[in-house]
């Protein structure tokens, strides 16, 4: 492949690992002008990123365990307003997508994009500095909603002017990223690019069309579901589906099954998920044809899965070995199937007559969060330990990352299951004629398991959090105590480039 | 020039996301049963749309929907108050449709504890607003007793206000007589 057309360009492996030497291209003048030497550390913008995406991830599983109690034991911590449930649970939202999710996983994009394009990142200190304005900016916004001035529409709670600020970090982000693409050494864009161009590039469109005005009654509804659909369709999936592209194949030390699925799988999911934000209002007050619209694209969606499935199931197959051995890649299991599970289970509930069922429901709960924990959380996890051991070459404390692992498998099943089958208990009363009040009584022992699970995962990320603090402040160690990389012989096939 | 190379990929995806915009959000704003308020439908009055700012800070929202849909589990609503159309949430500027009913539908709420029920249904809101278990020991409802009075007026005005237009008299011109919060609160 020595001058491939631009729509075929996918490596089958990702490039070589080592980062790049920063400031190495003569022709980019801005990002030095605007360069603080204390920042200008390799991956420190990268680091930023991440590590900011564990706080939140904590401190919003911290909020949902809260308000997981308060659903079957309402006095705790009543009467303080701003620990009102209604209050949190936007909070609980808004962390967990734009801090957990978007800068853990934007951490990861700062990782991968100088080492598949072969390019030191544009600016460490615009990224460093992005960072820190996200978090601050986050901050503000989420006590903003504490203080009760939430705009009151899902995913789009935070208030002027800290919504705006995202958009505007987000471009800066899109920028430093896409200029280190642009100017790339390795001419061949491997299929994480091509997730993060989609991820970083519509972003300010659907972004400042969901927050800057509210239209009129059901299109304001429509612009609703259209922006949070695609900020997790195009911003928090693809930055996932990218990472678990790039890690898998590190992690296997074998090439991705097929490029070609990629291929597939990527192009169907651009043109199929902007479509999908209408399965929010299916059987509700819109024109009939946004429906149909949105429910056949929300079926559609089961091609991308497929090839998703195939093709990760493909690498993944016949590699216990590995699993066993490597608590990183048995996180990308997880995080794999949850992704599959998550996006079959959408376009299930798309369907008209269990939409008609189990919307309402706790099941639309349980949905969101294998989505958010099973997929986003574990394959962060994933990254994470990958990052520690392969890029830091520090050892991490095998134990407690067991533990980890399990308590975050255990949570995440529990709580799938108990509110998924809640919600199906739901809607069965509420089809045959029993009202919301007269299920109340069926619904406490379920949140009550919800909230132990909650509890489980929480307490997981924390023993994730003491873990990394402990590797990150311990030095870099002479052998790698999970003895991963050390053993990666038999995974070794023909073709694999690395 | 390497950016050629991602350029084909970013027109391709513009394209896609372009047509979904173009589907999703253009497109509507020409449906004529969007752009039109239902007949009868009444615009919120100052005292409703400040309870209503309340139900917004509140995040009343996130349990409770305000959207009655044509299937068997609404099937009760359907038959006393009729399924939501589009026109019914002309003056809902931002919507409220909500997606989680952990709470009851609460679209015909002002039908149910309307205004014609008089300080009953008055007494009531505003004692379970500040108390909800006092009314129903199972309910999970955070108490709002931390609301002034007059913010609890207000939130009251804005929740019997909900369907209420539905079985006002036919033949108003005038939002005055069907909405008369001011004589009340």
């Amino acid at each position: 492949m020595t001058n491939p057309s631009p729509l075929t360009t996918i490596s089958v492996t990702p490039p070589e690992t080592a980062a790049p030497a920063l400031r190495s291209d003569d022709r980019l003048t801005f990002p030095k002008m605007i360069a603080i030497p204390a920042l200008e550390r390799r991956d420190y913008a990268m680091q930023t990123w991440l590590f900011s995406g564990v706080f939140w991830m904590v401190v919003a599983a911290s909020i949902g365990v809260i308000e997981a109690v308060k659903l079957f034991y309402p006095e705790f911590l009543q009467g303080i307003p701003a620990l009102a449930y209604g209050r949190l649970r936007p909070v609980h939202v808004n962390l967990g997508i734009f801090g957990f999710m978007s800068m853990g996983y934007l951490g990861a994009a700062f990782y991968m994009v100088p080492r598949l394009t072969q390019t030191a990142l544009y600016s460490e200190t615009l990224g460093v500095l992005t960072a820190w304005g996200w978090n601050l900016n986050l901050m503000g916004g989420v006590l903003a909603i504490l203080m009760g001035l939430s705009k009151g529409k899902e995913y789009e709670e935070l208030p002027f002017p800290f919504d705006m600020m995202v958009g505007i970090l987000e471009i800066l982000i899109a920028g430093n990223l896409f200029s280190t693409i642009t100017v790339r050494k390795e001419s061949r864009l491997y299929v994480s690019l091509w997730y993060i161009l989609l991820a970083i590039i519509p972003f300010p469109i659907y972004y400042t069309l969901g927050n800057v005005m509210n239209f009129r009654g059901i299109e304001d509804a429509i612009v609703n579901w259209f922006y949070s659909h695609n900020l997790f369709g195009l911003w928090l999936t693809t930055l996932g589906l990218a990472t678990l592209y790039y890690i898998v194949p590190k992690q296997l030390n074998k090439p991705l099954y097929s490029h070609a699925i990629s291929f597939l799988g990527f192009w169907t999911l651009a043109a199929f998920y902007p479509w999908n934000g209408g399965h929010h209002v299916i059987w509700g007050p819109v024109p009939e044809w946004v429906m149909t619209a949105s429910v056949t694209a929300s079926i559609a969606m089961l091609i991308p899965t497929i090839a998703t499935m195939v093709n990760f199931g493909g690498t993944a197959w016949g590699t216990q070995g590995v699993m066993k051995r490597d608590i990183s890649y048995r996180f990308s299991i997880v995080a794999y199937l949850s992704y599959v599970g998550t996006s079959l289970w959408g376009s299930g509930l798309a369907i008209m007559d269990l939409n008609a069922k189990l919307h309402f429901t706790s099941t639309t709960i349980a949905h969101v969060h294998l989505g958010f924990v099973g997929f986003g959380l574990a394959g962060l996890a994933a990254f994470i330990y990958f990052y520690l051991e392969r890029s830091l070459k520090r050892g991490y404390s095998r134990k407690l990352a067991e533990w980890h692992f399990w308590l975050t498998v255990g949570g995440t099943i529990g709580y799938v299951v108990s509110m998924g089958w809640l919600g199906w208990l739901e809607g069965s009363e509420w089809a045959s004629g029993n009202s919301v009040q007269g299920v109340m009584a069926l619904r406490y022992w379920y949140n009550v398991a919800r909230a132990g699970s909650g509890g489980l995962l929480l307490i997981g990320q924390l023993l994730l959090v003491w873990n990394i603090w402990k590797t990150m402040t311990s030095g870099p160690s002479e052998g790698l105590v999970t003895g991963m990389a050390s053993d990666e012989s038999n995974t070794l096939k023909e073709g694999a480039a690395v | 020039m390497r950016f050629i190379r991602e350029f084909p990929i970013i027109v391709a995806l513009s394209f896609l996301f372009g047509l979904a915009f173009t589907g999703l959000v253009l497109a509507p704003v020409f449906a004529s049963d969007i752009s039109e308020p239902t007949p009868k439908l009444v615009a919120y009055t100052p005292t409703e749309q400040h309870g209503r700012e309340i139900y917004i800070r509140e995040g009343c929202v996130y349990c409770h929907s305000q959207q009655v849909r044509n299937v068997k589990a609404d099937q009760n609503m359907v038959d006393a108050y009729g399924v939501s159309k589009s026109g019914d949430y002309f003056y809902d500027i931002p919507h409220l449709l909500g997606t989680s009913r952990q709470g009851p539908d609460l679209s015909n709420e002002g039908q149910v504890w309307g205004k014609a029920s008089g300080d009953f249904a008055r007494e009531y809101l505003i004692g379970h607003f500040k108390n909800p278990r006092e009314y129903n020991p199972q309910s999970i409802m955070p108490s709002y007793s931390y609301l002034s009075d007059r913010e609890l007026e207000e939130l009251t005005d804005y929740v019997q206000s909900l369907g209420a237009w539905k079985i006002a008299p036919e033949a108003t011109e005038t939002t005055a007589e069907i909405t008369p919060t001011e004589a009340q609160s």
